[in-house]
């Protein structure tokens, strides 16, 4: 699982970065432009994915 | 916009925002009853709207700011540790975390749309109406399927997911944040007090973030005509949402959302039928 949550945290910063400079455009509700919102929705789900990776780092612990 | 207008949306907001009535829902309907003419979607009343949003969430902030203090600290031990453990704060803390998530997606990408296609009064009134069902069929099948309620630490992965989702159909004006959340929660297993508290705490972010991103709009030369408006509107927002969230805490102590589903049942229908008529718009 560490390998895919590195892959998701890459992915997502880069479409962070790609609708901060307004190049990506998917889903937008004022095409042109940048989209702050959407970037750091992006933005911290690449952090929660790298927070996700350090977990997969620790000794495996049950819980409920 | 009056000082009037504008000291009543606050109120409006501040109250509706929290009570499981749908804040959007009334911020339709109420002007279309009063007849208030002014533009919705001038710059000045954006600006004047984020800055009662930011009242709302300094409220919810003040509020549970000993809960937000021990579960920030538990979510940075956990971070730092790399290592989720069995407290508490920590998993309630992973469970907001959890369950904003779809919310925020739902809300970036569907917000526009969604409040473009049903603004008018007679949708919204239908969607009231609709929240008033929800909060009865919740209650309906609670009683029937859940007669063990949990604690909310343990509350599993995907439901807290479940009640993010559940929580996004507020998207649509007419259908409450809190009352969906609450509703997902007790049919989740929750109490009706820890439902209400899992969603005034998950609702807190999302205004949070919802109004720092608008906050360029408050700061717009087209603002600075209503900035006193908006910096008095905050405050009774604030005061009103304060006083709201602790009366809706003591109130899910003991009682249940049927009254809320009676309120939007005939406040919705009210409107519906005056939607119809033509005599709101």
């Amino acid at each position: 699982m560490k390998p895919l949550a590195l892959v998701l945290a890459v992915v997502f910063f880069i479409v962070a970065i790609l609708y901060l400079v307004g190049v990506l455009q998917l889903g937008v509700a004022h095409p042109g432009g940048r989209h702050v919102s959407h970037f750091v929705l992006f933005a911290v789900l690449g952090a929660l994915c790298l927070v996700w990776m350090r977990f997969q780092g620790a000794p495996a612990t049950r819980l409920r | 916009m009056t000082w009037w207008q504008a000291m009543l949306l606050a109120v409006l907001q501040g109250t509706s925002e929290l009570f499981p009535v749908s804040s959007l829902g009334h911020t339709v309907l109420v002007p279309a009853l009063l007849r208030w003419t002014f533009d919705r979607s001038a710059p000045t009343f954006l600006a004047f709207v984020v800055a009662l949003h930011l009242g709302t969430a300094l409220a919810l902030i003040a509020f549970y700011r000993a809960d937000w203090a021990r579960i920030v600290r538990a979510l940075l031990a956990s971070v730092a540790r790399g290592q989720l453990s069995a407290d508490p704060d920590e998993r309630v803390g992973w469970l907001l975390v959890v369950g904003t998530v779809p919310v925020a997606l739902l809300g970036v990408f569907l917000e526009n749309p969604v409040r473009t296609l049903f603004g008018s009064s007679a949708i919204v009134a239908g969607f009231l109406i609709l929240n008033g069902f929800v909060m009865f069929a919740g209650e309906a099948l609670r009683r029937r399927e859940n007669p063990l309620a949990r604690a909310l630490p343990d509350l599993p992965w995907p439901a807290a997911a479940g009640v993010g989702f559940a929580q996004g159909a507020a998207l649509f004006p007419g259908i409450s944040r809190s009352g969906s959340a609450i509703v997902a929660g007790v049919l989740l297993r929750l109490t009706h007090e820890d439902a209400a508290r899992y969603s005034f705490l998950l609702a807190t972010p999302v205004i949070v973030a919802a109004s720092v991103l608008e906050i360029p709009k408050l700061l717009a030369p087209d603002a600075h005509g209503i900035l006193l408006q908006s910096f008095v509107g905050a405050g009774v927002a604030a005061v009103t949402a304060y006083a709201s969230v602790a009366f809706l805490t003591r109130w899910f102590e003991s009682h249940d959302l049927r009254p809320f589903g009676w309120y939007c049942l005939i406040f919705g229908s009210l409107c519906l039928v005056l939607a119809l008529a033509k005599v709101i718009s």
